[in-house]
């Protein structure tokens, strides 16, 4: 199987609208998807995009912020979030915590804004905290749509979810006997970020059964980062001799959630964000993320680590000399390639890629 | 001479350079020449002129490095510059360090292990301020050849600060400072300074290991060793043919492909 038929985010959102539901603008990283479903809303997130005019969002921001929120801004300026009825921006960082000030305060769109606070650390207090972060969001939602799903519906939302989570998982512990190039592997994992669990699962499950024996040559590698665009890289890796085994994105493999065990449907939400992989945006040590690193490596045989950064992302620019320097002393080679999704794929990233390539081989 | 065996090609932004290697992989033969943007057809010529100086008329394998080497069809294999700068410089000073290579469109930091391998890597190719362009385009303004730059350069006794970081803005600045009286020497002294402070703090972000190598076009220019000595408080070690170690590197992997 070289490619899998992925419904566009477009013709998504407007069979979902089609059947009477709403749609909301998620903006990265964390937040619960079963919440909005409860409430009839599809959450359809916006990671940039790259494709657009990123000048609008000058007028705004700095020079210094990164590519996701100029572009989200601007994509939001220029028109391209009027299909969404609600907006959410989650406080990952402190450029979407200013993002999400100035959408309230200075450009103030039509649709309700509502941010999402998260917490920096693992204790009960933290779930605690992020589960009256849901119960407040539930509130606008149900002024937003007005219905009130009670803990049941919330439940069966949340197994919806944790069902395609276990599945998104799957295709991660397969990946390299399902037959797919690195680009369509991707293009797959990623129509999580609009398509509903039910055909997300759907499509799942038809990818690891049309399971193929063919294995992929090339040399075994982990990206890192916060999202793989331009997704062309991903061709060009293959190209050079690489293959992805594992990854540690942001929109990817950092969300992996677990299965929850909470009965409480807000405390069940909280608990499987808190319990994902390790994240600098959710306050993880970078001994906790170096650790996780190597043991993926490991797992998956990755003989080097991609970090796929983009320009001026604070929490993982922070880390990296001092992640890259644990995983050198475990003998696990990196790099740092830097890059702007405004910017089209170019020659020097290429390069910079096939000269790892070259060191590992 | 010996019989060459292997032929590497390294296709830069101002010039291109092919190297021929011997069966254990000595510096034979070699051939330079400006950028040509219709690539095959120049590479083509050097393997005219290769068979012509050398009289060897059998085909030998070529690899490509350089911004151009995927241009070169000819090529059996392209590898990165990084990986061939690495490789020709440690055959020819039998040690590793870490090399600074200034070319016309970019620099690079390569740190080479003991065994001659890419340790690491840093490059600065999106700002022609750290490359041998910001020396081109401001020798340009200052009507001085582009050969005479280094040594007006270190004979100057003052030297201005350029606090520009962009090539086209060091440009005004330059105009400007002319316009207020200042002379070309310390221009240019400040101009040197300016692009290795860029390529010594490039070190520094990927971290030192003596001793301290330089290869590239550049490094003809004697401002540029002298400069990065000072900045970098290391020795500079050069090798014997600065501006073909790409080249050099790219026919060593040849000649592997060779001798099997
Ligand atoms: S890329 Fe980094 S800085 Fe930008 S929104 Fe994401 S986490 Fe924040």
């Amino acid at each position: 199987m070289d490619s899998i038929e992925i419904p566009k985010r477009i013709e998504t959102i407007n069979s979902f609208k089609a059947q009477g539901g709403k749609v909301a603008a998620v903006l990265p990283i964390h937040y619960s998807r079963a919440l909005f479903r409860a409430f009839d809303i599809l959450p359809v997130e916006v990671w940039g995009p790259p494709e657009v005019e990123a000048s609008y969002g000058g007028v705004h921001l700095q020079a210094y912020v990164c590519s996701i929120v100029h572009n989200a801004l601007s994509f939001l300026k220029k028109g391209g979030l009027e299909i969404a009825d609600f907006i959410l921006v989650p406080h990952a960082c402190d450029s979407l915590q200013g993002l999400g000030s100035i959408l309230l305060d200075f450009v103030k769109p039509t649709q309700t804004v509502a941010p999402l606070y998260l917490p920096r650390g693992k204790r009960t207090e933290d779930k605690q905290f992020l589960a009256d972060e849901f119960r407040a969001l539930a509130r606008q939602l149900s002024n937003l749509t007005g219905k009130e799903p009670g803990d049941d519906k919330l439940l069966e939302c949340i197994e919806r979810e944790e069902q395609a989570d276990l599945l998104l998982a799957d295709l991660y512990r397969n990946r390299t006997g399902l037959g797919l190039d690195n680009l369509s592997f991707y293009r797959l994992i990623r129509s999580r970020e609009y398509l509903p669990a039910e055909q997300f699962t759907e499509l799942a499950q038809t990818a690891l059964e049309k399971h193929s024996a063919r294995n992929p040559n090339g040399i075994p590698i982990l990206l890192s980062g916060i999202v793989p665009e331009r997704m062309e890289v991903l061709k060009a890796i293959e190209e050079l001799g690489g293959f992805v085994v594992a990854d540690d994105f942001a929109c990817c493999g950092r969300r992996l959630y677990p299965k929850g065990n909470e009965r409480d449907p807000f405390l069940r939400m909280a608990e499987r964000i808190i319990n994902a992989p390790p994240d600098p945006t959710r306050g993880n040590s970078i001994d906790e993320r170096a650790e996780f690193l190597i043991n993926l490596a490991q797992t998956y045989g990755a003989k080097g680590v991609i970090f796929y950064e983009l320009k001026f992302c604070e929490p993982e620019l922070f880390d990296l000399p001092n992640l890259r320097n644990s995983l050198k002393q475990a003998g696990l080679n990196s790099v740092h390639i830097e890059v702007d999704i405004k910017d089209p794929l170019s020659n020097q990233v290429i390069t910079r890629i096939g000269a790892f390539l070259e060191i590992l081989e | 001479m010996d019989k060459i065996v292997a032929l590497g090609i390294d296709v830069g932004s101002t010039t291109v350079k092919m190297v021929g290697v011997n069966a254990s992989g000595d510096f034979e033969w070699n051939y330079l020449e400006g950028s040509d943007p219709r690539v095959e057809d120049q590479v083509d010529s050097f393997l005219q002129r290769f068979r012509t100086e050398t009289g060897m008329t059998d085909s030998v394998p070529l690899v490509a490095t350089g911004y151009g080497r995927k241009l070169v069809g000819q090529a059996e294999k392209i590898v990165t510059e990084i990986t061939c700068h690495a490789k020709g410089v440690f055959k020819q000073l039998g040690h590793g360090g870490t090399l600074i290579d200034i070319g016309g469109q970019d620099s690079k930091v390569i740190i080479i292990g003991e065994e001659g391998q890419v340790v690491d890597f840093a490059m600065n190719d999106k700002c022609a301020a750290g490359t041998g362009r910001f020396l081109e385009n401001t020798a340009g303004r200052l009507r001085v050849p582009l050969d005479q730059m280094g040594e007006v350069a270190i004979a100057a006794r003052d030297e201005v600060a350029i606090s520009s970081t962009c090539t086209v803005f060091a440009e005004s600045e330059i105009i400007s400072l002319i316009a207020h009286g200042v002379k070309v020497e310390p221009i240019l002294k400040g101009l040197h300074r300016s692009l290795i402070i860029r390529v010594v703090a490039m070190v520094r972000s990927i971290g030192l290991i003596p001793p301290l190598m330089l290869s590239g076009g550049v490094v003809k220019n004697p401002a540029i060793r002298k400069m990065i000595e000072e900045e970098s408080g290391e020795p500079v070690i050069l090798p014997e043919q600065p501006q073909l170690m790409g080249a050099y590197g790219a026919a060593l992997i040849a000649q592997k492909i060779a001798v099997g």
